[in-house]
């Protein structure tokens, strides 16, 4: 036994657990249980509503088991005479005025106040005055409403707030008998993280106001699975009932998410009854004119038929124009399996690497360990490059502050806008807007300096970084223990992720220093659709084109070997004509990719365009023929979260339609691919055997809680030299900047958390305001690309001068259509109306 | 009668510097100054003073308790007298401020504090105007500030007004309000002296605790320690009320009897009126029956009778009163200041006000006594703070010492009545 460990005894049964922890922790490991209502592991000790009393040795009164650390030789007794009677005391005033409504309140079932009550309680209540009465629904928000009536005052919510949401959006108010959970002047409580207090009140005060009288606890079906938003993958129960969904509920995975969900996990899944899902496959009349190279498609076709049609006209087309004509962009809001059947499908059935799934540039692999989110806690330095988790991963925003405030971690960030967590960072660099690569090289020529390598004597002025401020950076990087970078790679412009790579390598060098990264794209499987070798230039696995024997011993002789286009290079190969035929699977280039009205006369020229989606979207409406998806809800898989763990996402609504990967498999088979995958986990065994790092993955490792992939090699990059860039005098260069609540066709008009949408905004310096005679809350008119935009101008010191940040608030903003199609830098120019 | 603290009480003008350097004030810092800051606290530990706020701790232990080698530390004054029937610091702030601040840099000194608040009530707003003006009068002289009389000592003290809850008179609700937070208590451990007021060692002292410091640096040790009893050193201030003919505060020695103080001290029942309980130590110390009278004032005397001496106010009760009368006055009083943190103060203290209010209605029954009884287990030393206890404490010694009282409403109660 460790200086660290303290043995006890609490009921007769010695238990042995690390120091620190608390009494009513230590009892669980021994199966005691010792009644809560205020006490959450995850946020600590409150001792207020005092149902945790036992009975200490040489301790002169009861003590709360939530707030008393574990000692040496303590002596715990939970069931004696003096215990049962206080708690049957402690329950009486919990009930008090306590409403019992219970055979209407949503918290029935599942409500530990029931639970307490039934196995610590007295029998009756010798309560002979009329009891309080409160207000029964008050909204505390447009997605939650309280019921004060019930509420016991235990104070979870509001210390929950304070401790974990760290911004005190929920108090208490009032005093005494009086006292109530509310905002400050009633102001609404919709952080970005409200809906965890309805998981954690321990009875229906909190209640979620979509939910609320829909359906009783024990008629939903529970199904474990995960959010299918952002890259955090963070686990959740979706209660379903008559296949309809009620609520989504935190489903407590240390790993991942720390017991804890954003607002639009919890929201934001409305979209699996959305009107605008695509159901049957279909031929569109309104897509292009021209005649095309494809077979009859009958309109009642089986989804069997179509998909079988399609691979059969790709097929065709390859034949005819070269494998080199046909592409695919798919997507990292897929599961690895249908990934890793449709690169398999373009790559062994149709002979092409034209593939990919995002608009920005980057790599598989890390030439540094890939952390996994918990090692943020242990980490004593976090560098955020380019990445705002509260906007793009809101979980991780939890654990960093978890780390500042808890775990002793400093954050640092080198950004080119202002982000929500610099409260947090004793360190924050800003470059100038588009700058990245000579921020990043900067940084990376400091460490390169102190180590005695080889770096250029000066830094770039132009990132607008004062050479202190380097410096002072510099330093925390190299004098910390240990260190985890997180990078937004889709933040970044050019090759600037290639130099956080070459960054990671030096930064590994310096000695005694622990060194890893979370390569945190936002999107719910960024990290998987590059494993499953969604990449022009790289296999499943991150093998590269280089290594053709690889390749072939894998994928076969006729596997090509030479590196596909891109995504932005396939949109302008369509546009000049080369390209031929393209499928799109669960993306909308026509809004997401750069190059506004040019991406969709680009794809208006292809002779074959099929998407394959789960909603209707601008692309989908110029496809020739448009194939169902399941989508999030409805389909089953892996997804890879940013910190390369590996869950399963389950099927929470039944659905008669064929799931995707069923579909690509029926396209796989009419290209003559005998494989006849049964069930979707005969799809992940096989990419256990052909995608390295995936190996461990199977239906039983992945089990509730996931799994590690074991990160794949990271391959050497060639980094160019820089070449400046700069825009017409006056312009502004422009960052389309995350925003959580972006009013798409996920979040949709209907959506529960429609109270979140931002208007189109543009932050501008003070300085270029000034210059530009916009004044804040000015309409201004961003153009580039003969495209104009209408934005209110929010002046501040958002971003240097020179730039202007415009978080992408909506599909029909249309904010990356001030970008060049090739997805080169963008300069705007920002005029008042 | 020695008089420490009311020495010149009454004096006009005392609460200026001039007046007050005149009768001897500020002479203890050279004296101090001289000395370490640790034997500046063996001297008090030595004198035996305890804590006049109402727990009684030794004074000179608690300054020694603070965590070694973290600084900064702080020095809180508890100027939020709120205990019902207290008014003795008020008295101090209102005509003597210079005593308790010359009590605080003496403290400040020996702690090694260098920063200093006085926490008032929200009711003393204009004991805040004195207070303020004193302390800009010592900082004119140099007792505060920077290198306080060459010494090298720095020490600034701010005057901070409460927004009015007896629950921040609890040292860690204090804290809270203080630091601009919710008036509830804290949870312990950590206690003040480890992690108090911005999570750093804490000195938290009653104003009249800290008034006492200055005679004895003056008039040392041995001279404080030779008054009052074995446990209870010196004097202190009671403020007696309710039915006497004098009430008013007072300076006793400790061990003075009880009899002394109500029949002689303060003059007396009037209206001919007997005696029938007295609350010795404010209104959350148990009452005692009139045959305690014979009690000695201090602090081991009023533990042994079954009360506490508590902060000093003294409430005699005289036989016009049925004593179910003020025990709803005062488990009303609790109710109204319960924070409403934990669940058997904010629910258990409006029930009690509940069935006494009942009893009062004549609508009461006997079998509400053992309901009454078994609430206040229910509560007593089970709440986070000791307040839920403070409101039992008038209704357990009531009922005890004065059943008949209840038992008087119970006579024209209806049959079958609730």
């Amino acid at each position: 036994m460790s200086d660290n460990e303290i043995t006890l005894t609490i009921d007769g049964k010695s238990v042995t657990v690390p120091k620190g922890t608390k009494v009513v922790d230590a009892a669980k490991q021994v199966n005691v249980d010792i009644p809560v209502f205020c006490y959450h592991e995850k946020i600590g000790p409150l001792g207020c509503c005092r149902m945790c009393l036992v009975e200490v040795e040489k301790m002169p009164k009861l003590m709360t088991a939530c707030t008393m650390d574990v000692m040496p030789d303590m002596v715990v007794r939970t069931t004696t005479e003096k215990v049962e009677k206080a708690q049957k005391g402690v329950l009486e005033f919990t009930l008090l005025n306590h409403p019992l409504d219970c055979p209407v309140c949503d918290k029935g079932g599942e409500c530990p106040l029931q639970d307490n009550t039934f196995k610590y309680g007295p029998p009756d209540t010798r309560m002979e005055f009329h009891r309080a009465n409160n207000a029964k629904a008050t909204p505390l928000s447009p997605v939650i409403t309280i019921d004060r009536e019930r509420c016991i005052a235990c104070q979870r919510c509001t210390a929950y707030s304070e401790r974990i949401e760290q911004d005190q959006g929920l108090v208490m108010l009032n005093r005494g008998f009086y006292n109530e959970v509310g905002t400050f002047n009633n102001e609404p409580y919709d952080t970005r993280f409200s809906g965890n207090v309805i998981d954690i009140c321990p009875v229906g005060a909190l209640t979620n106001t979509d939910f609320r009288f829909k359906a009783r606890t024990w008629d939903l079906t529970n199904t474990a699975t995960l959010c299918a938003h952002c890259g955090c993958n963070c686990n959740i129960t979706m209660g379903t009932r008559l296949n309809e969904l009620m609520r989504v509920e935190a489903r407590p995975n240390d790993a991942v998410d720390d017991g804890w969900i954003c607002d639009k996990a919890r929201w934001g899944h409305q979209f699996v009854h959305s009107k605008n899902k695509i159901l049957t496959a279909r031929e569109n009349s309104v897509g292009g004119g021209k005649p095309t190279s494809f077979p009859a498609f009958p309109h009642d076709c089986t989804i069997q038929d179509a998909a079988g049609k399609v691979a059969k006209a790709f097929k065709k087309i390859a034949e005819e124009h070269g494998p080199e004509s046909v592409g695919f962009i798919g997507s990292p809001y897929a599961t690895n399996e249908e990934n890793y059947l449709y690169q398999k499908l373009f790559r062994q059935s149709l002979g092409s690497n034209n593939i990919d799934h995002k608009s920005y540039q980057d790599t598989p692999g890390l030439p540094v360990e890939h952390y996994g989110v918990e090692q943020i806690e242990t980490a004593n330095v976090v560098l955020l490059i380019a990445s705002d988790p509260t906007e793009e991963l809101p979980i991780l925003d939890l654990r960093i502050k978890k780390a500042v405030t808890h775990c002793g971690t400093r954050l640092v960030s080198l950004n080119d806008q202002k982000i929500a967590m610099d409260k947090y960072s004793s360190q924050s660099v800003q470059y100038r807007v588009g700058t990245e690569a000579l921020a990043i090289d900067a940084l990376a020529n400091g460490l390169a300096r102190e180590l005695g390598e080889s770096a250029p004597a000066k830094d770039s002025d132009k990132t607008g970084i004062s050479v202190e401020d380097m410096k002072a950076l510099v330093e925390t990087v190299r004098s910390s223990m240990k260190i985890c970078v997180v990078y937004n790679p889709a933040a970044l412009s050019g090759d600037a992720v290639l130099r956080v790579k070459r960054l990671l390598k030096l930064i590994a060098k310096v000695p005694t220093m622990e060194c890893g990264a979370i390569p945190a794209a936002p999107m719910t499987n960024a990290v998987g659709a590059m494993d499953m070798g969604l990449l022009p230039d790289f296999y499943p696995g991150g093998v590269s084109m280089t290594n053709a024997e690889e390749i072939k011993k894998q994928w076969g002789e006729n596997a090509p070997t030479t590196k596909g286009l891109s995504a932005l290079e396939m949109i302008i190969r369509a546009e000049a004509g080369e390209l031929k035929a393209l499928l799109i699977h669960r993306s909308n280039p026509v809004i997401d990719f750069p190059g506004g009205s040019r991406v969709a006369d680009a794809l208006r020229k292809l002779d074959l365009l099929v998407v394959h989606d789960m909603l209707e979207t601008e692309t989908a409406e110029l496809a020739h023929l448009v194939l169902p998806s399941n989508g999030p809800g409805y389909d089953e898989g892996t997804t890879t979260n940013i910190g390369g763990r590996v869950q399963a996402r389950k099927r929470a609504l039944e659905t008669s339609h064929a799931p995707d990967w069923k579909i690509i498999n029926l396209m796989l088979n009419a290209l003559g691919d005998k494989t006849d995958y049964q069930r979707v986990l005969d799809v992940t065994d096989e990419i256990a055997k052909k995608v390295p790092g995936y190996q461990e993955v199977n239906r039983r490792s992945v089990g509730k809680t996931g799994c590690d992939r074991t990160p794949v090699v990271s391959a050497d990059e060639t980094v160019a030299e820089q070449s400046a860039d700069s825009g017409k005098d006056g312009s502004l260069r422009l960052r389309v900047a995350a925003f959580l609540f972006s009013h798409d066709k996920i979040l949709d008009a209907s959506s529960k958390l429609a109270h979140h949408f931002l208007p189109s905004t543009a932050h501008l310096n003070e300085k270029d305001a000034k210059r530009l005679g916009i004044q804040n809350g000015d309409t201004v008119l961003l153009c580039a690309q003969d495209i104009t935009l209408e934005a209110t101008a929010s002046v501040n010191s958002h971003c240097q001068p020179g730039g202007v940040v415009v978080p992408r608030a909506s599909d029909w903003q249309g904010v990356n259509g001030l970008i060049a199609a090739d997805g080169g830098p963008a300069w705007v120019e920002v005029r008042k109306v | 009668m020695t008089q420490i603290l009311f020495k010149n009480i009454n004096m006009k003008d005392l609460q200026t510097m001039k007046v007050y350097e005149e009768q001897g004030g500020y002479q203890s810092l050279k004296k101090a100054f001289a000395q370490k800051p640790e034997e500046i606290i063996e001297v008090v530990k030595a004198s035996g003073l305890r804590g006049r706020g109402g727990a009684g701790f030794p004074t000179g232990l608690k300054w020694s308790f603070l965590a070694k080698d973290v600084f900064p530390r702080y020095l809180c004054c508890n100027a939020d007298e709120s205990e019902p029937g207290t008014c003795k610091d008020r008295e101090l702030l209102l005509k003597n401020p210079h005593m308790l601040i010359e009590g605080m840099i003496l403290c400040s000194y020996a702690c090694r504090i260098e920063t200093g608040y006085i926490y008032l009530r929200g009711e003393f707003h204009d004991l805040n105007f004195i207070m303020d003006k004193a302390l800009e009068e010592a900082r004119a002289k140099g007792y505060l500030g920077k290198n306080i009389m060459g010494t090298g000592f720095d020490l600034e003290i701010h005057t901070h007004l409460g927004a009015g809850a007896y629950i921040c008179g609890e040292e860690s609700a204090l804290l809270n309000s203080l630091e601009g937070g919710r008036g509830e208590p804290r949870m312990k451990p950590p206690f003040p002296a480890v992690e108090g007021l911005y999570a750093k060692p804490t000195v938290i002292n009653n104003v009249e605790t800290l008034c006492v410091v200055p005679y004895i640096i003056n008039e040392g040790a041995e001279k404080y320690a030779s008054m009052g009893t074995e446990k209870s050193k010196g004097t202190k201030l009671v403020s007696v009320s309710g039915h006497v003919n004098k009430p008013g505060n007072y300076e006793v020695v400790l061990g003075t009897p009880m009899r002394e103080i109500i029949y002689e001290i303060a003059g007396g029942i009037p209206n001919g009126n007997k005696l029938k309980a007295f609350i010795p130590g404010g209104s959350s110390t148990p009452m005692l029956p009139a045959d305690q009278v014979d009690v000695l004032y201090d602090y081991e005397s009023l533990a042994a009778a079954g009360s506490m001496l508590g902060s000093g106010a003294l409430i005699v009760i005289d036989d016009s009163v049925n004593i179910v009368e003020p025990t709803l006055r005062l488990i009303s009083f609790y109710m109204h200041e319960s924070c409403g943190k934990c669940t058997p103060c904010r629910e258990g203290t409006r029930w009690l006000y509940q069935i006494v209010e009942r009893i009062m209605q004549n609508k009461g029954q006997l079998e509400h006594i053992e309901k009454m009884e078994d609430i206040c287990d229910n509560m007593t030393m089970k709440a986070f703070c000791p307040l839920a206890d403070a409101c039992v404490s008038p209704v357990m010694s009531s009922i005890k010492h004065f059943r008949a009282d209840y038992e008087e409403y119970f006579k024209n109660a209806p049959v079958g009545s609730v």
